[in-house]
Parts: structure tokens; sequence; C-alpha cells
């Protein structure tokens, strides 16, 4: 959960930046440090969606207790 | 015996013998009750369905039939039908037809339809969704699943499904094969996805899903293909409320197009197939990074092209700079001409005083010198006058001077006889007695 939660920040973060940066709310200073951290969030949302995270695929690859099916 | 002479019988002898008895046996056409299921028209407009009876406790299935209606009559039957009954001929109406029943040797039994009672009408399968929904929205948990929003990032999915199933390895492969390269982690949660065990297996896997709930973003209920008479499983109450109160999205797909089962109706989202239900998640996470993608644009776009702008006016700034210090330099050099004329002016003057200053102390000093010729000469004078004067000189020149009590005697009145006098002459004194 606190993984989903930080995804959904970081998409929350850049469209903030955006907001931000269409609302010429930032000076040149900001600016140069927006981009950068919006960088980084963008890599890590890329990172989030496209790479697999071994941690997560050991602990959903453990057999399922359950019982036989039928289809 | 052996082989050869047993007397024996091909199969579509066999067969032929069975359609001849049904023909005998069951030769005019009979009305019917059953509910209908897995209702297909073709390209050629014949119906091809099947006509079910379920137990009306457990709801499983007891009698089953093929049915067909053929073109000629499903072409006037089924407008006839709905314009009646206001409802769809489809799966799920329990309805009232008048059937001839067949057999082929090759398809085997069937029952042709060659009318329909449609005063009968509401199937058992639609009575029972309408009540099991009646009682959920009543209780307040209908809508419960739908409200939930489902997580931008829906990853971890947790599949009810069969493991065997040929709608599992599609979803699966649906999502491991997608066209974005995203990351998916499926994890199967297997039940029984028809017969009578269903409800009781579905609910069993929600469960143990929930016993890990943090673990998974979405809950995804797939079956593959399959008549539909086989969905009534998903048909019950239970089912419904467990689907409906559960805290992760549910995502169904189970059944075709034609068949809304109550766990359909309750679930988050809703998709025809395994295959549907992959996509679906497939593009829910294109959106998302779609959305990222698009702000990362922006960013990417806008920023550097403010950064340059702001580079732009820097050196606009820049090339403004030397016309400035020209100005600067020339307002500085006129400043600096003005102060030194200021300054000649002001040493002119000041040279002009000081030579005044220099002119004066000259005559004082010429003044000074004459003054003091003339004041030693006056001295010179004086000192003549004075010498001239001295009683020295007069002395030698036979004058004396009368002392008493060492005083000169200039009144005679002041003398008496007996005085002792000196007397004071140049070269000596003496003293005399007054008589």
């Amino acid at each position: 959960m606190a993984k989903k939660e930080t995804y959904a920040e970081a998409m929350k973060r850049l469209e903030t930046i955006v907001s931000r940066i269409e609302g010429n709310e930032l000076d040149i200073d900001e600016l140069a440090d927006q981009l950068k951290e919006a960088q980084r969030l963008v890599k890590y949302c890329r990172d989030k969606l496209y790479k697999a995270d071994a941690e997560i695929q050991k602990m959903l690859s453990g057999t399922d207790d359950g019982e036989k099916s039928v289809d | 015996m052996t082989m050869e002479t047993r007397p024996a019988l091909s199969l579509v002898e066999l067969n032929a013998l069975v359609r001849k008895s049904i023909r005998a046996c069951l030769p005019d056409t009979y009305w019917v009750q059953a509910e209908l299921s897995d209702v297909r028209a073709n390209y050629s407009g014949h119906c091809y369905l099947e006509l079910v009876q379920k137990d009306p406790r457990s709801n499983a299935l007891i009698a089953k039939a093929r049915g067909i209606v053929w073109s000629q009559v499903y072409s006037r039957l089924k407008p006839y039908f709905e314009r009646e009954t206001g409802q769809v001929f489809g799966a799920g109406i329990k309805v009232l037809v008048q059937v001839a029943v067949d057999f082929h040797e090759l398809y085997g039994y069937s029952l042709t339809i060659v009318n329909i009672d449609p005063t009968y009408t509401v199937g058992d399968m639609v009575r029972r969704r309408k009540e099991i929904l009646r009682r959920l929205r009543e209780e307040g948990i209908l809508t419960l699943n739908k409200e939930l929003e489902l997580p931008v990032l829906a990853q971890r999915i947790a599949v009810i499904s069969s493991a065997t199933a040929a709608g599992y390895d599609d979803f699966c492969n649906q999502l491991a094969n997608n066209a974005f390269g995203f990351v998916f982690y499926p994890r199967l949660f297997p039940a029984v996805m028809q017969g009578d065990q269903v409800e009781a297996s579905v609910i069993r896997a929600l469960e143990r899903i929930y016993a890990e709930v943090d673990r998974f973003d979405v809950v995804v209920i797939i079956r593959g293909g399959g008549a539909t008479s086989d969905l009534s499983g998903f048909d019950t109450y239970d089912l419904a409320a467990n689907c409906a109160q559960f805290p992760l999205p549910i995502l169904t797909g189970i059944g075709h197009e034609r068949d809304d089962t109550v766990i359909d109706l309750v679930a988050h989202t809703r998709v025809k197939t395994p295959t549907a239900a992959a996509e679906f998640l497939v593009n829910h996470l294109y959106e998302t990074a779609q959305r990222v993608e698009e702000w990362a644009d922006y960013i990417y776009r806008v920023v550097p092209e403010r950064l340059r702008r702001e580079r732009e006016r820097l050196e606009r700034w820049l090339t403004r700079i030397p016309a400035r210090v020209q100005l600067r330099l020339q307002q500085e050099q006129f400043r600096q001409e003005r102060l030194s004329q200021r300054l000649g002016t002001a040493w002119q003057s000041r040279r002009v005083r000081e030579e005044y200053r220099l002119q004066v102390e000259a005559r004082l000093q010429a003044a000074v010198r004459a003054r003091w010729q003339w004041e030693s000469h006056r001295l010179q004078l004086l000192e003549q006058r004075t010498e001239a004067a001295s009683p020295e000189r007069l002395l030698k020149k036979g004058y004396s001077i009368t002392l008493k009590d060492g005083k000169a005697v200039t009144d005679v009145q002041a003398l008496q006889p007996g005085d002792e006098v000196t007397t004071r002459v140049a070269n000596g004194t003496f003293k005399s007695r007054i008589v």
C-alpha cells in the first residue's frame, strides 16, 4: 500500500509542478530545481511501470494454499 | 461366437433407431417451461439456445436441452415476444415454448421451438437477480465496490480463476505481452468456476485475498468461455454481498456480452472476457503512464524553453551594457571636465588672493623696516642727548653735587647748622659741616 501511495504522490507532485509552471509561479532558481525534481519523479514512475520489482515478485510468487479448481 | 458373427449396428444405424423411436413416441409438439440460456442468433437468422431447468433452492442445473428456432419462426417470434414482454429474448428468461422433439444422428437431441407464450415471461434467473439486487440496494451495499477508486498503479492483481482454464492463460499472456512493456504481478487464487461449488469456492478465494489485502491493488474474477448456463453460480446473494463489500476494486470477466450476472452488476468494472479484463488493466496503466509522459513532455519542453528565454534576456542586457558603459564614460568625462574647469577657476582666484596677500606682506615688511630705521635713529638722538646731560660730564666741568643723607641737596632751606653733607666732585668726595 505504501508503495502505491508513493506512486500516487509522485504523480501528484508532478501535477503540482506542471500547474506551477503553467501558473508562472516559479522563478528561475526554482525552475531548474523543479526540472531536476520532475526528472527524478518521472524516472521513479517509469521504473514502477516498466521495471519488475523483484521484491513484489518474490512476495507474490508464493504458492497459494487454495483449493483445486475446475473450469 | 466370433466377432464377425455377432449381430451389430453401426452408430449411425443405432442413432437412426433412436431418431425413429423418438419420432414415433413423441410425434406432437409440446408446451414446455424452461429457462433460456446462451441464446445466439447466427448470420443466417437461426437462433441457437439452451433450455435449462434449475433446482429452485440450490440454483443447480437439473435439466438441459439444446434448442433451435429456425429463422422463419425466429424473425416473427423474437419481435413479438419482446414487444409483448418488454424484455430481450435472451439468457436468463423463463419461457413457455412450444417445441418439437428431434434427434439427429450426428447432432443428437434437440428441441425445435415453433411457438412461444409471452405471457409467461419473467424467468427465475431474472427474478432472482432482481430480488438479490433489491436486497443489496436496501442494505446499502449495492454500489460499494463501484465507489472504490481503482489505484492509479493497478499492477498487483489477485486473480480468481481456475488454474487450468484457457481464460486464465489468455489473461496472463495478455498482461505479460502487453504492447507497452508494463509490469504486472498477477497471482492466482484458484477457485471452482462452474457448477454448484462456485459460490462457496469464490467466497473462500476472496477470503484468502482479504488475508493479505495490502499486497494487492485489484481483484480479477475470470472464467474462460463455456456455456452461459453454467454461470448460475454467480447469481447468488452471498457472493454478490461479498463482492460488493470487498475493500479492493473487483474486475469481472466471467461471461459474455448478453449475460450479466449479479456479481457483474456489483463489481467495480465488468468486462466480457478474461482477455478484455487484461486489456482493461493494460489500458488503465497506459492512461497512468500517458499522464506521466504528458507531464514529463510538458516540463521538459517548457522549463528549458523558459530557461532559454531567460538566457536570451540576459544576453540582450549584455549587449546593451557597452552602450550604457559608453554613455556612462561620457558622463564621467564631462563631469571631470567640469570639475577641472571649476578647479582652474578656483585656483586662479586663489592665486590672485595669494598674490595680493604676498604684496601686503612685502609692504608690511617695508613699513616695518622703515619704522625700525626711524626708531633706531630716534634712539641715537636720545642717546646723544642723554649723554650730554650725564652728571659725570657736569662733574668733570667743575660742577659738584652735595648730598645729605645720600640725597642731592637742591634746597638751601633744607640744611641746618651742624648738618654733615657730602660733596661729590669729578674725582672723589669730601665731607663738610654747615656753620
